[in-house]
Parts: C-alpha cells; sequence; structure tokens
C-alpha cells in the first residue's frame, strides 16, 4: 500500500497552531510583497474569495475585520513541514516528501487493516503533536492514493482517512464520477483529445486498453491507467502536478557527507528545476532543500535536514535559485552524517505573464535571451553542458512582510507567549507601549 | 571592601599538561560533551519554545519572559503544568483538582481556578521545563 499525507489548508492551519485566535475564522496568507492571496482557510473559500486575489481589493474586508490577511511566513511552514516529516519516519518504514504539505508512506507488508489503522493513527497524532489537520489517502499506487486523499478531504464520513483497494465497488463507483482531467498526471491538453475518443472518465480511461494509449498518446498515460487499475508502475516523480510546485530529487550512487559534494547534487537539481520552470513559463516564491540519510543504515546516525529559502520577488533565474541553494545549504548542513538523497522544490509558482502584466509588481525574471540560450543548449548537447558559476553577489533576502506573525519556531525572539493568567499578554503589551511613548517623550523633550 | 565590589577570587590555575612538553591524557579522547537539548527535549519534532508572560506562576516558580519547553507529545496528568487555549488566549496553569473537579489553577490569589468542565478549554501542550536566565 502506498499512502499519502495531505495538510488541509497548510499555511492557514500553521499559523493557526500559534495564533489559536484565527481558528474558524476567514484567514488567508498572502504571497511576499507582490500582495495577492496563495493559501484560504476553509471560511475565507466559502466567502468565494479566489485564489490569487490581489490583496488590495481585500483591503476593505481586512479593515472592517470580516477577514484576517498575513504575510506568508516560509520559515514557519518548513519548519513545520519538517516536523510533520520527522513523526511520518516514527511511525512509517518508508516517507517521501511530495511536496511542502503531501508525504507519501510506503506500506509494503501491510495488511489492509493494518493500513488503515497506521493513517489513523498518523492523522491523530499529527493533529494533537503539530496542531494541524491532514487527510490520508492509502491505495496500491501512487495514482489510487492522490485519488483516495482527495475523497478523504471532500467525503467528511471517511474522517480524513480513505483506503481504495483496486477492485472495490466503491473504487469503480468513484471512478465512473471522476472527470478524467482530475487523474494525476493527465493535462488539459491530453483530457481534450481523450474526449475526442469518447474518454471522459477516469473509470474509462482505466478501461482503455494500455498498449493503444500507449501507440496513441504517451508511456504515462498507458501506466496511468494500469495504476487506475491498481497496478504500481509511476514513480512518483512521474506524477509531477505543473503549474503549482516543481520538484527535483535523486538518490546518490554512493552517501557522502562531504559538503561540496551535496552542494554539487543540489545545485544539480536546482538547475533542472529551473528549466522545468522555465518551460512551464512559471515563476518560483520560495525554494525548497532537502537532505536524508539512509534509513536502511541502522548503524549510522539518521539526519533529514531542510531549509526553506524564501525569494525576494517571484523568479525563474537559475542564478537566484542557485543563490537560495547555497544559503539554504549553509543553514540545514550538519557534519558527521552520510546522506543518500537529496532534492529541490520550488513552491508557490506563478504564471510568469500574468505576473509581467501587473507594473506595480517587482519579479526578477531571468534574462530571458541569456536562459534560453542555455536551456537550449543544455538541450542539445546534453543536459549540463553549460552551468552556472557561483554567484558573487549575496541575493537580497529581506521580504517586505508587513503582516508577517511572528517565527515561533526559528527565532529565540519572537516565540509564543502563554499568559499566567487571563489578559496578562494584553496588560504586557500595553505595558511595554507606555514604557516605548514614554522612553520617546524624554527623547523629544528639549534640554532643561 | 563590600562582596559586590570586588571579583571572587579563583583558584590558582595550575599547568595543563600539553604546556609542559607531557603528553596531554586527553589527546586521543574526545570527551561526550553534555547537551541540555538531550536532557530537556525527549522529543524533538514535538517540542516548542514558548515564553511565560505575567506574574501569577511565581509561586510554581514561573517568572515573566521565563522559556518554556513545551511537549506535545505528553498526555496531560493532574500536577502537570499546561499551556493550554482558554477563550482565544494561550495560557500557561497548573492541571489540578479544586473542589474536586479538574481546573487550571494558578499559584497567585488574584486569579481564581478556571473550571474545566463546561468550557471550551483545549490543551496545547504540556510544560516539561522552565528555563529561568539570570543573566542576559
Ligand atoms: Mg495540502
Amino acid at each position: 500500500m502506498i499512502g499519502l499525507v495531505d495538510a488541509n489548508n497548510f499555511y492557514v492551519s500553521c499559523e493557526r497552531v500559534f495564533n489559536p485566535a484565527l481558528e474558524g475564522k476567514p484567514v488567508g496568507v498572502m504571497s511576499n510583497n507582490d500582495g495577492c492571496v496563495i493559501a484560504r482557510s476553509a471560511e475565507m473559500k466559502a466567502m468565494d474569495i479566489p485564489m490569487g486575489a490581489p490583496s488590495f481589493q481585500l483591503e476593505g474586508l481586512r479593515r472592517q475585520g470580516k477577514i484576517h490577511l498575513l504575510s506568508s511566513n516560509y520559515e514557519l511552514y518548513g519548519d513545520m513541514s519538517a516536523r510533520l516529516a520527522q513523526l511520518l519516519r516514527d511511525a512509517c518504514p518508508d516517507v517521501a516528501p511530495y511536496s511542502i504539505d503531501e508525504m507519501f508512506i510506503y506500506l509494503d507488508g501491510f495488511s489492509d487493516a493494518q493500513c488503515q489503522t497506521l493513517g489513523e493513527v498518523v492523522r491523530r497524532r499529527i493533529r494533537r503533536y503539530l496542531g494541524l489537520p491532514v487527510c490520508v489517502g492509502l491505495a496500491p499506487t501512487h495514482t489510487l492514493a492522490k485519488l483516495a486523499n482527495h475523497v478523504a478531504k471532500k467525503q467528511s464520513h471517511y474522517q480524513g482517512v480513505c483506503l481504495l483497494t483496486a477492485n472495490s465497488p466503491t473504487t469503480a463507483a468513484l471512478l465512473k464520477q471522476l472527470p478524467v482531467s482530475d487523474v494525476w498526471g493527465v493535462g488539459r491538453r491530453i483530457a481534450e483529445r481523450l474526449a475526442v475518443s469518447g474518454i471522459r472518465t477516469a473509470w474509462q480511461l482505466r478501461e482503455c486498453d494500455p498498449k493503444q494509449l500507449r501507440k496513441r498518446f504517451s508511456v504515462v498515460l498507458a501506466r496511468t491507467a494500469l495504476e487506475l487499475r491498481g497496478t504500481s508502475c509511476l514513480e512518483m516523480n512521474a506524477l509531477e502536478q505543473p503549474r503549482q510546485r516543481i520538484m527535483t530529487s535523486r538518490s546518490f550512487g554512493k552517501a557522502t557527507g562531504v559538503k561540496a559534494e551535496l552542494h554539487a547534487a543540489l545545485r544539480r537539481h536546482a538547475q533542472r528545476s529551473a528549466e522545468k520552470l522555465r518551460q512551464q513559463k512559471s515563476l518560483t516564491r520560495a525554494v525548497l532543500l532537502f537532505l536524508t540519510t539512509n534509513r536502511h543504515r541502522k548503524d549510522q546516525p539518521q539526519l533529514a535536514p531542510s531549509a526553506m529559502i524564501p525569494l525576494a520577488s517571484p523568479s525563474d533565474d537559475t542564478r537566484i535559485i542557485l543563490e537560495a541553494v547555497r544559503e539554504g545549504l549553509e543553514q540545514m548542513y550538519r557534519p558527521g552524517f552520510q546522506f543518500m538523497k537529496a532534492g529541490v522544490m520550488l513552491l508557490d509558482l506563478v504564471d510568469a505573464q500574468q505576473y509581467q502584466l501587473s507594473l506595480l509588481r517587482p519579479s526578477t525574471k531571468a534574462h530571458p535571451h541569456l536562459m534560453n540560450t542555455v536551456d537550449t543548449i543544455n538541450q542539445r548537447m546534453g543536459q549540463d553542458t553549460i552551468r552556472f558559476g557561483m554567484t558573487e553577489a549575496e541575493a537580497p533576502w529581506q521580504l517586505r512582510c508587513a503582516h508577517r506573525s511572528n517565527r515561533y519556531t526559528t527565532c529565540w525572539d519572537e516565540l509564543m507567549e502563554a499568559g499566567t493568567h487571563p489578559g496578562a499578554i494584553a496588560a504586557a503589551r500595553v505595558k511595554r507601549e507606555q514604557q516605548q511613548l514614554a522612553r520617546a517623550q524624554r527623547l523629544a523633550q528639549p534640554r532643561a | 571592601m563590600p562582596l559586590t565590589s570586588q571579583p571572587l577570587p579563583f583558584p590558582p590555575l595550575y599547568g595543563r599538561a600539553g604546556f609542559s612538553g607531557f603528553p596531554s591524557p586527553a589527546q586521543d579522547y574526545e570527551p561526550r560533551t553534555l547537551d541540555l537539548n538531550e536532557r530537556l527535549i525527549k522529543n524533538p519534532a514535538q517540542t516548542f519554545y514558548l515564553t511565560a508572560t505575567g506574574d501569577s506562576m511565581e509561586g510554581w516558580g514561573i517568572f515573566e519572559g521565563d522559556l518554556l519547553v513545551v511537549d506535545r507529545s505528553i498526555p496531560p496528568r493532574l500536577g502537570h503544568i499546561l499551556v493550554a487555549m482558554f477563550e482565544e488566549e494561550v495560557l500557561i496553569k497548573r492541571y489540578a483538582l479544586y473542589q474536586g473537579t479538574p481546573h487550571l489553577c494558578s499559584a497567585h490569589p488574584h486569579y481564581p481556578p478556571l473550571p474545566l468542565e463546561e468550557t471550551d478549554c483545549q490543551l496545547w501542550g504540556v510544560v516539561r521545563a522552565v528555563v529561568h536566565e539570570y543573566l542576559p
């Protein structure tokens, strides 16, 4: 069985852990600098505020106290994501992060009932230990696990955990209702071509002859059909969903603890990710890096560090992404560990063209000719023909973040406060403000 | 001379073996340094740091500005110091019986125990340790 653990409204949920007053209220998280909504609570979705809504249009609602808007706090989300992955590693034999809030768990040799129980345990633990709501989808293949997760989220009677076996009537009924475009890895264009052949539902795709699909469409689509039947044949990385996030990760041929080697691997992944980013004409807002040691080597110390680097403005420039990689490795590297796998994720992507149309929004779009030339040469002459050297200048990572919550888990000066009695925190705030005011007045007074 | 203006005398330093030319016995022995994390943090992924604000827990040794080491994976028991959410506020209180029912209690007569029954109080975590720093 394969499980997909996916947090509900992850960014908003992270904020609520440390600010319980946001519970039950419409909350949105904005992108840095450009000020559009990139994450919404269920309450905000119910108000029909769309993803990507510019925050200046919501300013009125915010002033009236009807909605809460926060700047994105990538340090907090990155840290909570690392904790989530760790809790899964404590419970499951094999864990692979797929995005900042989605992780696959691999449960070979467990019975269906055991998988169901494990899913429930994991969901309860993450809720209690981290305060985060998650849903768990369990199925024999990646494609079905994604579907199971979707069902767990949408249909409340599953209570957050949905297990789908390949040949159950429930699975068949679900696939018959599901439009083929909602199947993982089936893009809009392929869905249109499939519709021409009369294939509109996931069930119809499942019933297709894989050989025909392979001949007329692609190997991936043929495999997707097999996955819907319960035959696992797609790697996690084949399941890339464009336009949301891009990940490149790979295991090393031989484990290494050498910083320069790790850096080289992360740089390769970053360059590959940046290429994919430009291919689909997107910009990224943040870069997430991770390393993992070999969990099978019980004799060796285990570590799975990660680092989240938000970009000053959305970018597709390899040089800026590489600078984030350098900074991220600096943050997460610990000597004395043999790492087996490295990965680079590009998060919270925006459409480059749409973004460029708005003059108010700063972006660091790569020099188009330079990047195009590099990508073309690499495609023609093989990967890594042209690579980027170290950039010298420190990129400005400072972000505008007027409404950012505290970095509760990564900054000593920004910890969450606990009052010893009701009103204690408010009283302390008033006292601090009075002291500041008194100090300002003292300074402003002319010397007698 | 008052003690406060006078540094306390240190015991004299004796030369280390390395200085006088003798091989140090410590040379090929890497001492295992004590790690405070190891002592205070049993479950790193489940542990969060908070700061205490207010004076009503001083009776139990928790002062304004103290660092709270909160482990969210510990099941709460009577007598534990808890972080709890009570009417949209995050509070630190002692979980104890008061007149036979569970309450969140402070160590100050001004603040009556908060009854847990029939309130929307929710547990945030259990305080494993409090760090009080005497110097900045
Ligand atoms: Mg999610």
